[in-house]
């Protein structure tokens, strides 16, 4: 009887889970709960850590390749870095390989450089989309202007004072990739090792736990994990923004997924042995 | 027939093939010179691609429309879902902002295709909460390790976890943090390194198989 | 004796030549007469070796101690005299000595005692030029009268105002290998400069990087046993493990036979580069001449379109083999989006709607994995996916009946066709299976034992080896 009723638990509409996530996940956004955010992990750490050291006027290349879809664990990554980069006053550089990014980014540069009086073509500039990207990455390590003649607006790159004595990867200090695809691993195999040029990225939290083997081996320098990450991140450079206001349910989500499945298991020991 | 068809395709594999490895041994100006004129090859090839996409779309989804085969209806939404985004886009030049505001390439990207995609990576976390519900059972003991893994990383990934914890098991003296960095650190990446080495290796013989000659099904078969 | 003369004739040479050398930068020698630190002794410059060009590696004897904040100017010049061009400054404490120089041993053999320093003299020497381009009717100008004559006719009715007119044209004149060239070198302190010290080299464009002679070894082995493999292919039958995910093809298409229903193909969003799209087109071409030979119907969704060119080939050419060209249909294969979620909203869509009987997942696959197979398992289809990707294996896993890891799909196109020459070129993908094994083992335990024993170079050796330069 017992063992019949749980039985019906396993064949649960799968939409009834999906309406107790929703409401999971929706109630702290509109109301915040305030849970602490007090670890922050090795990697993250050692990617603030590296771009900290770097000394003002180092060129970083930001490979922004991410679309609308993985934005809300992306966008607060790729924020929080660019605010640190211009908080240590360094020439950041733009390139994308995802069309759909370009309208992100665009997004960004309209009020981050702002906060810290960076000028477009001095202190910072974007590239346009390019297709191909193992192809642009194995010509940038040449002369990057072979790809990038001009910038975004139609600027002649070369003469931009941002891009003074950059010419390919050996002036560059950092790359960094935030992407929900596997650019990071193109940047890593094609770039980071081949050229010897240090290689941080952000990734979703769902394809955080791939990148073990490059991170133990130095390979890349440090690692943004989804939405913490950005948290993380952002309480590093003491600058909340939409990281932060996300743990209150990324906490309740993953709390529901652990009763979910604990409770399952319960279900499936009462079944078997009583 | 055969020689337009395989032999020269197969030659021009064979050439490229061969030069593109030699290239990684040779630093000279003449090879990194023909890497660049490949990679120039490969965007154009590339960019014609896209045409390619478009006029096998547009053609699909026409013949659906003119068989009116079951829901047709939603082809139509190809034609007018492209010409929104395009029409904009070529009127502002692809501009997402102008002095005027945000353009209106910038309104249906920020408020139409933003939040198409993102709802569709959304989902995403619903499936894999019904997938873990139904599908992570305790069934044999490998599993039960594998369960066990999955708890403490799940718990250890926020901090509501971390705090559950630190008063359930603080009195261990081990955070939850060191715990899970072992797990991701020493198992996971021996695990992930075997399939990698497997999957490079397959990757290697595959290349020399196609280089070669060996492997044409991609041509079509003989 | 004569080799003492001569060793004293070049000793006293370059005794006067650092002399008048040093005259130019004594030019900027505000504290001359108390020179802060000694000046650099040995200076050699060599060509960068291994690399593409342009870059000169200079080496001088390791001073015991420099003084904190001491920066190396380097200057060079194509003359010997005047005409310097500043290379840049270099910090002292960045300049390591050359045995710190990432290169393996049996390719490079740096000291302890010498300092050196890569300096890049490329960019230095590349320069503009401005000339005039005469464009094809300009040339044909110059050698006709008449239709220069009727240009200027047609110019003077306001028509083609600047056409025919040499047009200004700017190109770079590269730097080249091979150019003698002068090197300066000047250690500074606090304003205060040593003796500088001159010499002679250039650079050049290597034909050959013997850093990567390991790598080329090791793919030559790979190659020697990939051919022996494939040429006795045909002596004896070989074995291969059986892949439960493959033998299911036929369990799946005769089940989509016996229902009526679709089968639907999914080769992934990579592009035709990627290995695995590659193994997905053999399966495809299995899969659909099975297809063809029961009569069934398969629909092959696409993310790429050069993907979907080179399976709309596969595809037919199945469909001719297997004796029924006159079910073929062009738009079996169809593109959907090169946008990643509007491909997996549109495959869920048409797998809810149409609900196949079997779906297939084979080739490259990201975020979408879990997306498109969830949708497939509660469509109570029969559902096989095969990717190299490993962090989407366990979704696959969960809401797929059969899942092929990374080399079994590899290996698809030689266990379905069965053609020796395939099959026993799996025999090589074992053999380096076998190789890695053998040297991670007695890797491991060579460089424990150096490690125990203290023997540095025995374990540098050993991790030369392996590493990829």
């Amino acid at each position: 009887m017992l063992k019949e009723k749980l039985e019906k638990f396993f064949k649960i509409d799968r939409r009834c889970i999906f309406l107790v996530l929703a409401v999971v996940l929706f109630a702290p956004i509109m109301k915040p709960l305030g849970l602490p955010n007090k670890t922050i992990a090795r990697d993250t750490r050692n990617a603030y850590e590296f771009m900290d050291k770097l000394p003002a006027g180092s060129f970083v290349l930001f490979s922004l390749d991410y679309d609308p879809s993985t934005r809300p664990e992306l966008h607060p990554q790729a924020i929080a870095m660019i605010r640190h980069a211009f908080k240590k006053n360094l020439r950041v550089g733009v390139v994308t390989f995802i069309a759909g990014s370009t309208g992100l980014i665009e997004q960004i540069f309209q009020t981050v450089p702002g906060e810290y009086n960076k000028v477009n073509g001095a202190d910072y500039v974007i590239f346009p989309y390019m297709a191909n990207p193992v192809a642009v990455m194995t010509q940038m390590a040449s002369d990057l202007y072979g790809i990038y003649d001009k910038d975004q607006d139609g600027k002649d790159a070369k003469t931009l004072p941002v891009m003074q004595g950059i010419k390919n990867y050996k002036n560059m200090s950092l790359i960094i990739c935030i992407t929900g695809t596997a650019m990071l691993d193109y940047w890593v195999a094609y770039v980071g090792d081949k050229f010897t040029v240090p290689v941080a990225g952000g990734v979703t939290a769902i394809s955080q736990p791939g990148y073990g083997p490059y991170l133990q081996t130095g390979q890349l320098k440090g690692l943004i994990g989804g939405m913490k990450g950005a948290a993380e991140y952002e309480s590093l450079i003491q600058a909340p923004g939409k990281g932060t206001s996300g743990i209150d349910s990324l906490n309740l989500g993953h709390v529901l997924v652990l009763l979910l499945i604990l409770t399952a298991n319960i279900i499936l020991l009462i079944i078997k042995y009583l | 027939m055969k020689l337009i068809k395989k032999q020269i395709p197969l030659a021009i594999v064979l050439v490229f093939g061969v030069l593109t490895l030699v290239s990684y041994y040779v630093p000279h100006k003449l090879s990194v010179d023909y890497i660049e004129t490949m990679n120039k090859w490969e965007n154009i090839v590339a960019a014609f691609a896209f045409l390619l996409g478009l006029v096998s779309l547009f053609f699909s989804h026409y013949y659906k429309i003119k068989r009116k085969a079951d829901g047709w209806g939603y082809s139509l939404f190809v034609y007018v879902g492209f010409l929104a985004m395009v029409i904009p886009a070529f009127i502002w030049h692809g501009k997402q902002t102008s002095e005027l505001g945000m353009t209106s390439l910038g309104w249906a990207f920020r408020y139409i295709y933003n939040a198409l995609s993102a709802s569709m990576f959304a989902v995403l976390a619903f499936y894999i909460v019904s997938t873990a519900y139904r599908s992570f059972r305790i069934k044999s003991a490998q599993a039960f390790v594998l369960f066990v893994a999955a708890f403490i990383l799940i718990l250890g990934k926020v901090p509501l976890g971390q705090i559950i914890w630190d008063s359930v098991l603080g009195w261990t003296g081990q955070g939850v943090d060191q715990v899970i960095e072992w797990i991701m650190g020493v198992p996971a990446v021996a695990g992930k390194r075997g399939i990698m080495i497997g999957i490079a290796i397959g990757a290697i013989v595959t290349s020399f198989k196609i280089i070669f000659g060996i492997e044409k099904q991609y041509m079509g078969k003989d | 004796m004569i080799k003492n003369k001569l060793l004293f004739t070049l000793v006293l040479s370059l005794l006067t030549a650092a002399g008048v050398l040093s005259a130019p930068a004594a030019g900027a020698d505000k504290g001359n007469k108390s020179p802060a630190q000694p000046p650099i002794t040995g200076l050699t410059a060599a060509d960068m070796p291994y690399d593409v060009g342009g870059t000169v590696l200079l080496a001088w004897d390791a001073l015991a101690s420099v003084p904190p904040g001491t920066v190396y100017q380097v200057f060079v010049s194509s003359l010997e005299t005047g005409g310097w061009i500043k290379a840049g400054d270099y910090p002292a404490d960045g300049v390591k000595p050359s045995s710190e120089i990432e290169l393996p041993f049996w390719a490079w053999r740096g000291s302890k005692t010498r300092s050196a320093l890569r300096v890049e003299v490329g960019e230095l020497f590349a320069y503009k030029v401005t000339t005039e381009r005469k464009s094809a009717l300009c040339l044909a100008l110059e050698k006709s009268s008449l239709l220069r004559a009727i240009l200027s006719r047609l110019q003077g009715q306001g028509l083609f105002g600047g056409a025919g007119k040499p047009e200004p044209y700017t190109r770079v004149i590269e730097y080249k290998d091979g150019i003698p060239l002068n090197f300066k070198v000047v250690a500074e302190l606090a304003g205060k400069q040593a003796t500088a010290v001159q010499v002679k080299g250039s650079t050049a464009s290597n034909w050959f990087r013997l850093d990567r002679l390991n790598n080329l070894l090791l793919l030559i082995v790979i190659v020697i046993v990939f051919f022996w493999a494939v040429s006795h292919a045909k002596r004896k039958g070989l074995f291969i493990r059986r892949i439960a995910g493959l033998d299911a093809i036929d369990e799946a298409i005769g089940r989509a036979t016996e229902m009526g229903k679709p089968i639907y193909y999914v080769p992934g969003i990579g592009g035709m580069s990627g290995i695995s799209t590659i193994a997905s087109s053999f399966i495809l071409g299995e899969v659909s001449q099975k297809v063809a030979q029961y009569d069934s119907q398969i629909k092959v969704p696409h993310y790429d379109p050069i993907v979907m060119t080179v399976c709309k080939e596969v595809v037919k050419q199945a469909f001719l083999e297997a004796g029924r060209p006159d079910s073929y249909r062009d738009d079996i294969n169809f593109f959907v989006s090169q946008d990643q979620f509007s491909y997996a909203a549109s495959v869920d869509g048409m797998i809810s709607r149409e609900k196949p009987a079997a779906v297939f997942f084979m080739g490259y696959f990201m975020a979408e994995s879990l997306l498109l197979a969830e949708v497939g398992a509660t469509s109570g289809a029969i559902q096989i996916a095969g990717t190299d990707v490993e962090s989407q294996l366990p979704f696959f896993f969960t809401a797929c009946d059969y899942t092929l890891i990374g080399e079994e799909l590899y290996a698809a196109g030689a266990y379905l066709s069965k053609e020796p020459m395939l099959l026993s070129a799996l025999k090589v993908q074992d053999f380096g299976k076998l190789l890695v094994m053998v040297s991670v083992f007695f890797g491991i335990i060579l460089v424990a034992v150096g490690a125990k024993l203290h023997w540095d170079p025995f374990i540098e050796v050993i991790l030369n080896l392996f590493k990829a330069y």
